[in-house]
């Protein structure tokens, strides 16, 4: 926290310091974010504010920080951003970074909501926000408005639910309205997904009521494409909206140069849209309806700036672009009249070898101004007409060319004139990934290029190809390999919770039986604990290499597993007790083996109730289940229950665990007993209840101790006494 | 008299760009300390034309960082059939530079691309994909790249491709990203031929623009408080979002033979 009596600008100073040091460590940032809460005030200095808005943007954007971290760290923030958000007089950039950083909590909010249905603080803070920042985009100028819809979209992305067809990858950013259960206390589903309707008609409606507004449209068109293609039940209305708007609306006005600007900007944006959505699914009935639209739209759009479309004509003509794509042009159709003309001598490029119409008004035309698809639609109807003997005779013809062309002398290349293709960026920076057409494309373009070559037949022909082998396998890249196979393993996983609820088939299941989340959860349970076999070989290995020990697969696998239970310990108890199962019994296996090999049940099953009795609350069953259906229990894994007690809240729950021990444990009875019985010495305020069970259970002692404990208590009163 | 004074403060402004003496013919930003915003040149191969402007930027002393959008990076070879062909993001300027060198000097010199690939390795590293960079996450291991101070954030506010095929390949990259850092970027394309000449050209066109639209945008972090906001004052200065479409439109008129487009997309 910077001192009050510093300047503005050595703050700004040493906060650019702290911002460096957690962009260097993300461990820092939950501190630093605290700390700086202060400083966005309304009281405070303007350019601090500004300076902790954008922090707390930056912070909630990042991909550096986990989500679970970010989700933790919500509650702290929220009122702070509620505050900034509903003061009246707030400057219009802190308004901005304060709406970008509430767009990334939202669905931090939600998550954590449907996890701590008891933190109502927390939702009620989200909800104030949401309704002032709904509230703001009534009136807001237009750089306030497009973060508003930003907003709104990433509710709407919450609070609609995902297509259950599609197979998804391991997302857990990927909040949605299925996340939801059905009978949660705070959140009611068919409200969520009411708003979310609501809030997307209202996006969408700004394409129409300011149509103008090329800022908003682009701003609205740009965030579309998400909610197209993972949200279903948004498809249509999103799609109505969009062959609705009119780009052009604007050209009713004179198309001055900023309208220009505006034009090209709102039809190429929705022209992008358009095919990133037609391109990741072109079988759908949509596909086609979306060429119509964007091949109307380019028509309109040279219509308006026909200038621009007269220049670009101009060129193609004057470079004597590609007449390559000539050939699938319909020939006349009468084929009496098919006049094959041999080549006249002299070179040729392709093009001229395959031209049969003599048009130069068709040579000089760029076919490629005509989209990719709407050619091949041509082609495929052209084809689907033409008469098999016209077309045979055509290829006879093209054939002949060849054939004469082979039989002509190499004209010599000199290699001080020969191009060295500087200049010819058409092939260089070509982006393969775009059209489907692009192989036979690239290779035309490169023969066009060529244009001084005779044409090679033989060089047509295919070559063989081999695939360079791939580079050998260190066992460091396998372990990372592995590693990384278990970590998108979890993702996945994440993505199956709650979907289907199926009757469990206990020590029964198979690995991989079915794709849900217990026969996955099976596998990595027992890749963690069963190539724990390789250890001792890998260990010896390492003596006598100089490299640091690489870090063991199955721990490595372990340390995922133990993440990814924490992360939402109260759902993923069942896959904590599954685990540790699978690890009692692998070291049971390898005792039996002999030898002294690692064990690992009790160091992880510490470690887990290590890890989550910290965030336990009083009403949590999970202590209870954890110890009753977890294969071992030791005296060290109740000495962590005895620890749990510091808290008063959790003692009750501590306690009446370790009752259910008792009663349903027999062989682990007299070790919880002793728990309870070191419960009563320890704790004062457990006495009470911890005194009741040991009254039922052994009364002996508590009578001992009772007694005990009033000898001392009188014997310091008397020595009280004595020393007054 | 006007004009000597106009000199003179080129020369001191130009002093102030580390003293490269041909660092633009536009006035580089006034304000050396102040607000910056932040850019990215984007072209094919992340060699020519996004290097030109990555290095003006940079003189300039505006954060920038620059990428491809290509598979590969390709450089002319011998033939038109024999690009010769590097990895993205894995292969340093240096070291092509120096395989270059050694393949055929003759020729590579003659066409300029080893004098290119010189500049660009003293430039940053090495070629970067615009579809690998992970947007957001901090780049604290670039600090060595000409225009690295300022981008240690992993964002920026504008992007400029070089080529409208760059430009529709970054806007769907976006689109598939889902657009997850809720962060406004504005994607503009100015279209540049692919050789040394243009991109010379072009680098001066994408400076210029940089300093309108950094101008802009100093201006409004000037005003405080909520303009029309809340108190229906209709009259508030328009903010830099809005006048970028309007700046643009006045660059254009300076520019005609580079056409341009932009768009508002999200991060």
């Amino acid at each position: 926290m910077p001192a009050p009596q510093l300047s503005v600008s050595d703050q700004i100073r040493q906060l650019n310091d702290a911002r460096k040091l957690v962009l260097g460590d993300v461990k820092y940032y939950s501190s630093v974010i605290k700390s700086i809460l202060p400083i966005i005030s309304p009281s405070a200095h303007i350019e601090l504010r500004r300076w902790g808005v954008d922090f707390l943007a930056e912070a909630f954007a990042t991909p550096a920080i986990p989500l679970g971290d970010k989700e933790t760290l919500q509650p702290f923030i929220l009122e702070t951003l509620k505050d900034t958000l509903e003061d009246p007089g707030q400057d219009i950039q802190v308004l901005r970074s304060a709406i970008q950083a509430a767009a990334s909590i939202y669905p931090l909010t939600l998550r954590w909501i449907i996890n701590n249905s008891y933190d109502n603080m927390t939702w009620e803070h989200m909800t104030k926000i949401k309704a002032r920042i709904l509230q703001i985009w009534e009136k807001a100028e237009p750089s306030v408005r497009i973060c508003c819809v930003k907003f709104a979209q990433r509710v709407v992305l919450a609070q609609s639910p995902v297509n259950p067809q599609e197979p998804r990858r391991g997302d857990s950013l990927d909040i949605s309205l299925d996340k939801v259960p059905p009978n949660h206390q705070t959140l009611d589903v068919r409200t969520l997904e009411a708003e979310a309707a609501g809030l997307l008609d209202r996006i969408l409606g700004g394409l129409q009521d300011h149509s103008s507004d090329a800022l908003l449209v682009d701003a609205i068109l740009n965030s579309l494409a998400i909610l197209v293609r993972t949200r279903p039940n948004t498809v249509n209305r999103i799609f109505n909206a969009i062959f609705n708007f009119n780009p052009f609306k604007l050209a009713n006005s004179p198309v001055t140069p900023r309208n220009r600007v505006l034009i090209k900007s709102m039809e190429k944006t929705t022209r992008m849209l358009l095919l990133h959505i037609a391109k990741r699914d072109p079988h759908s009935p949509l596909a086609q309806r979306i060429q119509q639209h964007v091949e109307g739209m380019m028509r309109m759009r040279s219509e308006i700036l026909e200038e621009a479309g007269r220049k670009r004509a101009l060129e193609a003509q004057s470079a004597g672009a590609d007449a390559k794509r000539q050939r699938t042009q319909a020939p006349p159709a009468n084929p009496e009249q098919l006049q094959v003309d041999p080549l006249p001598p002299g070179r040729h490029n392709l093009a001229d070898v395959y031209t049969l119409s003599g048009g130069e008004g068709l040579k000089g035309f760029d076919i490629s101004t005509v989209p990719a698809a709407m050619v091949a639609k041509i082609n495929v109807s052209t084809l689907a007409r033409i008469n098999p003997q016209l077309l045979s005779k055509a290829v006879e013809g093209i054939k002949g060319r060849f054939a004469a062309l082979a039989a002509m002398p190499i004209p010599e290349l000199d290699p001080n004139t020969a191009p060295l293709g500087v200049d010819e960026d058409e092939d260089d920076d070509y982006e393969p990934d775009f059209f489907a057409a692009e192989d036979t494309e690239q290779i035309l373009n490169k023969l066009d290029g060529q244009a001084n070559d005779q044409p090679d037949v033989t060089e047509l022909s295919l070559k063989s190809f081999k695939l360079p082998p791939p580079t050998p396998l260190t066992p460091e890249a396998a372990l990372g390999g592995g590693q990384g196979s278990v970590l998108s393993l979890l993702e996945f996983v994440k993505t199956l919770e709650d979907v289907n609820k199926r009757p469990r088939s206990g020590i029964n299941r198979l690995a991989a039986g079915s794709n849900d989340r217990e026969s996955w959860i099976a596998i990595v349970t027992r890749l963690a604990s069963r190539c724990s076999a390789e250890e001792g070989e890998i260990s010896i290995k390492d003596e006598y290499s100089d490299s640091p020990a690489p870090a063991i697969l199955g721990d490595s696998i372990r340390e995922s597993l133990y993440t990814y239970v924490l992360e939402d310990f109260r759902r993923r108890i069942d896959v904590a007790i599954t685990w540790l199962a699978e690890e009692w019994y692998n070291d049971r296996m390898q005792q039996k083996e002999g030898g002294h090999p690692r064990l690992h049940y009790e160091k992880w099953a510490l470690k887990l109730i290590d890890g989550f009795s910290q965030y336990l609350h009083a009403q949590d069953k999970v202590l209870t289940r954890f110890l009753g259906e977890i294969p071992d229990l030791t005296a060290a894994i109740f000495s962590r229950v005895k620890l749990i007690c510091r808290d008063p809240s959790v003692v009750p729950l501590a306690l009446t665990s370790l009752l259910y021990v008792v009663m349903m444990r027999p062989p682990a009875k007299e070790l919880a007993l002793d728990t309870v019985q070191e419960i009563w010495q320890e704790y004062e305020e457990a006495r009470p209840m911890a005194g009741k069970y040991l009254a039922k259970f052994r009364p002996a002692f508590l009578e001992a101790a009772t007694r005990d404990a009033e000898n001392n208590g009188t014997a310091t009163s008397s020595t009280a006494v004595a020393a007054a | 008299m006007d004009t000597t004074n106009g000199a003179a403060a080129q020369v001191a402004a130009s002093a102030g760009n580390d003293g490269n003496p041909n660092a633009n013919g536009s006035p580089p930003p006034s304000d050396s300390d102040g607000f910056k915003l932040k850019f990215s040149t984007v072209c094919a191969s992340n060699q020519n034309r996004s290097m030109v402007a990555h290095l003006r930027l940079s003189q300039a002393n505006y954060p920038v960082i620059s990428f491809g959008t290509g598979s590969l990076v390709r450089l002319p070879g011998p033939s038109i059939t024999q690009p010769n062909v590097y990895h993205f993001n894995k292969t340093s300027y240096d070291s092509i530079y120096k395989e270059l060198e050694s393949k055929d000097t003759r020729l590579y010199r003659a066409n300029g691309v080893l004098n290119m690939v010189d500049r660009n390795r003293h430039v940053k590293w090495g070629p970067e994909r615009w579809q690998d960079w992970q947007i957001g996450m901090p780049r604290l291991d670039k600090t060595q790249d000409r225009g690295s101070a300022g981008t240690e954030g992993g964002v920026v506010d504008v992007v400029i491709t070089c080529e409208e095929r760059c430009w529709d390949a970054v806007i769907d990259d976006l689109m598939a990203r889902g657009a997850p850092l809720n962060r406004p970027v504005h994607v503009i394309n100015v279209d540049i031929k692919d050789n040394h000449e243009e991109a010379s050209v072009g680098g001066r066109a994408i400076l210029d623009l940089a300093n309108d639209l950094n101008a802009a945008a100093v201006e409004e972090r000037k005003t405080v408080g909520a303009n029309a906001f809340d108190t229906g004052n209709a009259s508030a200065r328009a903010s830099f979002d809005e006048r970028v479409p309007d700046i643009l439109a006045a660059w254009q008129e300076r520019w005609p033979h580079l056409p341009a487009l932009w768009t508002l997309a999200w991060f």
